[in-house]
């Protein structure tokens, strides 16, 4: 499935990593009533009015389509656990606060569909949007540095799905750039490495831009 | 004369515009204890002002509850309470520094003008235009004394600091002095004040010096006339350079300076020792009031046109500070004036006491008392016209009317004392299932069921209603509407709903609308209108409407609005319920008991048949009210009481009201809103920080709680499992007794007979893991009970399996032995059912074939032979619970088994049947003297009995083993 819009492997298009979080769990108040639904995935409900019952999120968004249910927004998307996860952002620079792992995706398809269902639905979005733009920026930078470490992997906690797609093609050659020059026995041409190298430098960022 | 100017600021532009017109207002000001806040008001301006003197830019903070002008302020003495008194004939209190509104603590028939706390706070003292100063306790705002003997308004009051004596003064000049503890006059001075005629902007004032031994008064000759505190002599006087009368006085907090203020807009400032004034200033208005800053060198003034200001550094800092050496009295100061004041009673309190004014002293939790007060003082009013001290009795039995739910929770403090005696729970009033109480500007509930909501908000006039449905796809959307009678109560079914509200006023009665969902034939609504009569309660059920009125009278009506019967119920309804068929009614059976119990009765009618099937006393949780009644999904009475315990009704024990759910054992921060309950789960709405009700907006999600009986903790520590033990058993018991509602009337009882065999599938595993614990915590003869539970054979098995897993040997031995008798005694009533039932007819043997084969259904077995089907489905299940008991008696029967070997089903294995039996009885019947010979048999015995236990299952047509076969 990977790679099938994009000519590089291990890439998945922004559209693929939201259907992948479309299997995540979120909590939905219907206002009908539904014998439960046995589906390949698990089994969904009962469905009763006004009782709260846990979907996937692409059942969920079917559901709300037909105005048969109000989606609760998960408990990290309140005001309150943004602004203190944002805080805390902004404050290290090396480490990530725990968010889940699709919430950028989760956040994008719930305010596409589930907009009346979240209060202060602009204060949360901007939250959310700067959340992503300190993560990213972070991300950046930390890659910045990382050809000092001179090791072949790269650590970092709490990186979420778009995060890691986002890095996943430029660090992933990248790394292997480097296992590549760094190993001594495969330098047998100092000459042929040294063009590669520049040629691999020359790729990277362009990938990265690309890709982000 | 030094040039210095206080500059004024506009607290009260009415007041400006007043005196603009050339009518002067008095205006007050009041420091309050730690001057970090200004009280002004103005006699011609309803709002009272309280100022930050520290930023006077910032605007002030308004009370507007006076309709008019306000004449008199006082501050409690450690700044807790507000009172103001107006022209609008009200003296009402507040919360201080906050300004929260508390009450309306009394009236008068003419305006107000002064207003005086003792040292303690206790009492306000209260005069005007009326002729008489009132005597307030400020804890319950009842009124303890009415002190009569002035000619003339009255505008000065003050408390002598030592709590002995009262001293007034009237316009016409005439100074009292009253003793406190008999309510008698001690002192009348004529014309010691000048006579102000009936201007209402100036005032004779006068005041005690803080150590109470002088009173000053403004004399007749532009002076200040100092009394003697006990014999009202005329000890000195302080004259200076006044050139018109003294309008108002002020000591300095430490009693050596005096503030005064003359109608010649001039404010001095006294040496009071040396009898000299010290510092002048003259002002554009005549200064009406004036307050020494209680902490510093300051004065705060404030003129007649509302303007205020501060004076500082009044007294020339060569000499002491106002403020330095304050006489300290007693060490009642500081005391929180809403807290225990009983505690430090004054003397005075004490002696009134005595004359039985046992209202004053009486410790009553403070919250309680403001909430009675605002009626309590309306009869006040009238009583104390015409006497004045005979209020005693009457103030005890205005007590009772009142009841709040915190009482309640109140009672353990109060008990403490010993003085309960006046404060009743107050039965509790009617109230509607599922409604949340009024609160201005919000949208409420009237009614919030299983199946959807009536919300209603007041606009001006008119309210408006919305009904709702949680399930949408099923019931169509209703359009809201306009409600123009202001109803107060409603109820919801799938038919209809019922409205009602209750008379406000003579104009307005109390009218009953019913609004049919659907129906065929258009204006189909209707409403019934009662004269002298209060709906006090609604319910709805299939084509019947009852309303609970005041008058005690239930009345139903049909559908179509048709009135069908009037009944008169025992007692005040608390609330009522519907249920298809069947209404419940919950009235008062008598007052309450003196431990805050009520006693509450409730009645079922059908109201098709015309039968009453049940009624009976309604448990609650002792001094707890009731807060939901109905019932549930499956229609079983159930109630829920601010103490949050569930109670639902079970026909065990013929009929019994068993505690299903108790708040106090979950989660203490949440309150718990019932909505309703199902079998198994208690369905509510969760209220976060300690709201006792949920919103409208945003709508309410129902959370699902599991019912669990209320069980102590046992040594075993499996309380979870032990209440699903017995939860399943009580499922069990209703499924049994809606088999046999079932089969007594004939109808196919397949489905309970699925129902049933599943919870007992179900209670099986729950005893075994409950053998499992039991092995565990070492109670081997609670293990040994809980298999003789165990319903299937397949589980007894199962537990001696697990046993001996878990080396328990001698367990599993005993195991075997009960499975042994009940196998035993279950295939002698095989034998039994099977011996009538071929004599009666072939088709049962037909049946009994078809119910074998895995593929029948038993719909089309019962085609035919219903009858005999479901008398033996009813026979099967109360068999195995005889069997558990019945070993002995095996051999008495062996003859009839006997004959049962001739029957042509399974011929060769029934002798089998029959001789074992019979083995295993006399084991049993020797198992007391030669417990171990029985273990060595039984084992054997165990085996054989292993291939019989199919061939005793399939011999019988509905024993739930044979299920277990057929699966």
């Amino acid at each position: 499935m990977a790679g099938q819009s994009d000519p590089h492997p291990s890439h998945f298009s922004a559209q693929e990593v939201e259907f992948m979080a479309e299997d995540e769990i979120i909590e939905i108040v219907p206002n009908m009533k539904m014998e439960p639904l046995n589906l390949i995935c698990g089994d969904y409900g009962p469905f009763f009015p006004q009782m709260v019952t846990q979907v996937p999120i692409w059942l969920a968004i079917a559901l709300k389509k037909r105005g048969k249910c109000a989606i609760r927004p998960p408990s990290w998307m309140s005001i309150e656990s943004l602004t203190r996860i944002l805080e805390s952002e902004r404050e290290s620079q090396e480490a990530f606060q725990v968010l889940p792992f699709h919430y950028v995706e989760i956040s994008r398809l719930l305010f596409d569909h589930a907009r009346d269902d979240i209060s202060d639905i602009y204060m949360v979005r901007s939250l959310i949007e700067d959340i992503r733009d300190v993560r990213f920026h972070k991300v950046e930078t930390s890659l910045e540095s990382f050809e000092d470490a001179r090791s072949s992997a790269v650590r970092i906690n709490n990186l979420s799905a778009m995060e890691v797609n986002i890095v996943r093609p430029f660090v992933g050659r990248a790394l292997q750039a480097f296992y590549k020059h760094g190993s001594p026995d495969l330098i047998p041409n100092p000459e042929r490495v040294s063009n590669s190298i520049s040629n691999r430098w020359q790729q990277a960022p362009d990938q990265g831009q690309r890709v982000c | 004369m030094k040039v210095r100017s206080v500059k004024l600021r506009e607290a009260h532009k009415a007041a400006a515009a007043a005196s603009g017109d050339g009518r002067p207002s008095f205006s007050s000001v009041v420091w309050d204890q730690l001057a970090h806040h200004i009280v002004t008001a103005s006699a011609s301006d309803p709002i009272i002002s309280i100022h930050d003197p520290l930023l006077p830019s910032a605007p002030p903070k308004l009370l507007h509850h006076h309709l008019d002008g306000v004449t008199a302020l006082a501050l409690s003495p450690n700044s807790t309470c507000l009172a103001s008194g107006s022209v609008d004939h009200s003296v009402k209190l507040y919360k201080f520094p906050g300004g929260e509104f508390e009450t309306n603590i009394t009236r008068f028939t003419l305006p107000i003008r002064v207003l005086a706390f003792n040292k303690s706070g206790t009492m306000l003292a209260a005069a005007g235009d009326d002729e008489g100063i009132k005597l307030i306790n400020t804890v319950d705002g009842s009124i303890a004394r009415v002190l009569k003997g002035h000619k003339g308004p009255i505008t000065g009051l003050g408390f002598d600091p030592n709590g002995e004596y009262l001293a007034s003064i009237d316009s016409t000049g005439t100074l009292i002095y009253w003793e406190l503890t008999s309510g008698s006059t001690l002192h009348t001075l004529k014309g010691v004040a000048p006579d102000l005629g009936l201007d209402p902007s100036v005032m004779n004032v006068l005041s005690w010096s803080p150590d109470g031994e002088t009173l000053a008064v403004p004399g007749l000759r532009n002076d200040v006339v100092m009394y003697d505190r006990d014999t009202a002599e005329k000890l000195f006087s302080l004259r200076g350079d006044h050139t018109q009368p003294i309008c108002f006085l002020s000591w300095s907090p430490n009693g050596k300076y005096m503030a005064t203020a003359g109608l010649d807009k001039q404010v001095l400032i006294w040496d009071v020792d040396k009898k000299q004034d010290i510092d002048r200033q003259q002002f554009d208005e005549r200064i009406c009031c004036l307050a020494w800053k209680p902490v510093g060198n300051a004065l705060a003034v404030i003129d007649v046109t509302g303007k205020y200001g501060i004076w500082d550094s009044v007294v020339p800092s060569s000499m002491k500070s106002p403020t330095e050496d304050i006489p300290n009295l007693n060490s009642k100061n500081g005391l929180l004036f809403f807290e225990e004041e009983d505690l430090q009673e004054p003397s005075f309190f004490g002696s009134l006491s005595d004359l039985g004014e046992d209202s004053l002293g009486e410790s009553e939790p403070p919250c309680r008392k403001r909430l009675r007060k605002q009626s309590a003082f309306e009869n006040d009013l009238d009583e104390d016209v015409g006497d004045e001290l005979s209020l005693p009795p009457k103030v005890e039995s205005r007590k009772k009317p009142y009841h709040t739910h915190r009482a309640s929770k109140e009672d353990g403090n109060e008990g403490q004392r010993g003085r309960v005696t006046s404060m009743r729970l107050k039965m509790q009033e009617a109230f509607q299932p599922g409604a949340t109480p009024m609160q201005p500007g919000k949208r409420r509930f009237l009614c919030y069921n299983m199946l959807g909501s009536i919300t209603t908000m007041e606009h001006d006039g008119y309210s408006h209603i919305e009904i709702d449905f949680h399930d949408t796809s099923r019931h169509p959307r209703f359009p809201s509407m306009n409600d123009h009678f202001g109803f107060t109560m409603a109820s919801l079914n799938e038919k209809g709903s019922v409205f009602a509200n209750s008379c406000k006023g003579e104009k307005n009665m109390s009218t009953l609308m019913y609004r049919p969902f659907s129906s065929w034939a258009n204006n189909s609504e209707w409403s019934m209108r009662f004269e002298g009569e209060e709906v006090k309660v609604v319910a709805l059920g299939t084509s019947w409407v009852a309303a609970i009125t005041s008058l005690n009278f239930l009345r139903i009506f049909s559908e179509g609005g048709l009135q069908k019967h009037v009944l008169s119920l025992d007692g005040p309804v608390v609330t009522a319920s519907g249920f298809k068929d069947e209404l419940v009614v919950v009235t008062h059976a008598t007052d309450c008991l003196p431990s805050n119990d009520q006693m509450l009765e409730f009645r079922v009618f059908n109201i098709s048949n015309r039968t009453q099937p049940l009624r009976g006393r309604l448990p609650l949780t002792p001094s707890s009210h009731l807060t939901w009644f109905g019932f549930s999904e499956e229609g079983q009475l159930s109630s829920y009481d601010s103490k949050g315990v569930l109670r639902v009704f079970m026909s065990q024990f013929g009929g019994i009201w068993l505690p299903l759910f108790s708040a106090s054992k979950e989660n203490k921060s949440e309150n718990y809103w019932v909505v309703g309950l199902n079998a198994s789960k208690l369905l509510c709405v969760l209220c976060k920080n300690s709201d006792l009700f949920p919103q409208v907006m945003p709508k309410p999600v129902l959370t699902l709680l599991n019912l669990s009986f209320p069980l102590a903790s046992s040594d075993l520590g499996a309380e979870a499992l032990e209440n699903e033990f017995m939860l399943n058993s009580m499922h069990l018991s209703q499924i049994q007794k809606q088999i046999d509602d079932f089969s007594g009337a004939g109808l196919n009882t397949a489905s309970l007979d699925d129902e049933a065999f599943n919870v007992e599938a179900a209670q099986d595993k729950c005893i075994l893991r409950l053998i499992a614990s039991c092995c565990n915590g070492d109670k081997l003869e609670r293990a040994t009970e809980l298999v003789k539970l165990l319903s299937l054979e397949k589980s007894v098995r199962g537990a001696i399996k697990l046993v001996t897993v878990l080396k328990h040997p001698n367990l599993a031995e005993r195991f075997s032995s009960i499975l042994e008798e009940r196998l035993l005694a279950e295939s002698k009533e095989t034998s039994r059912t099977l011996l009538p039932s071929s004599n009666r007819n072939v088709s049962v043997k037909d049946d009994i074939a078809v119910t074998r084969t895995p593929f029948s259904t038993e719909k089309s077995s019962t085609l035919g032979t219903d009858n005999v089907l479901s008398s033996s489905r009813l026979s099967a299940p109360l068999f195995t619970k005889k069997a558990k008991s019945q070993g002995a008696k095996v051999e008495m029967e062996k003859n009839k088994l006997s004959q049962t070997t001739t029957d042509d089903t399974g011929k060769a294995k029934k002798v089998e049947q029959v001789t074992n039996p019979a083995k295993v009885a006399e084991l049993h019947q020797e198992q007391p003297s030669r417990p171990l010979n029985l273990f060595a048999k039984s084992l054997t015995n165990q085996e054989k009995k292993a291939g019989d236990a199919d061939q005793v299952q399939s011999s019988r047509p509905s024993n739930p083993f044979l299920k277990s076969s057929v699966k």
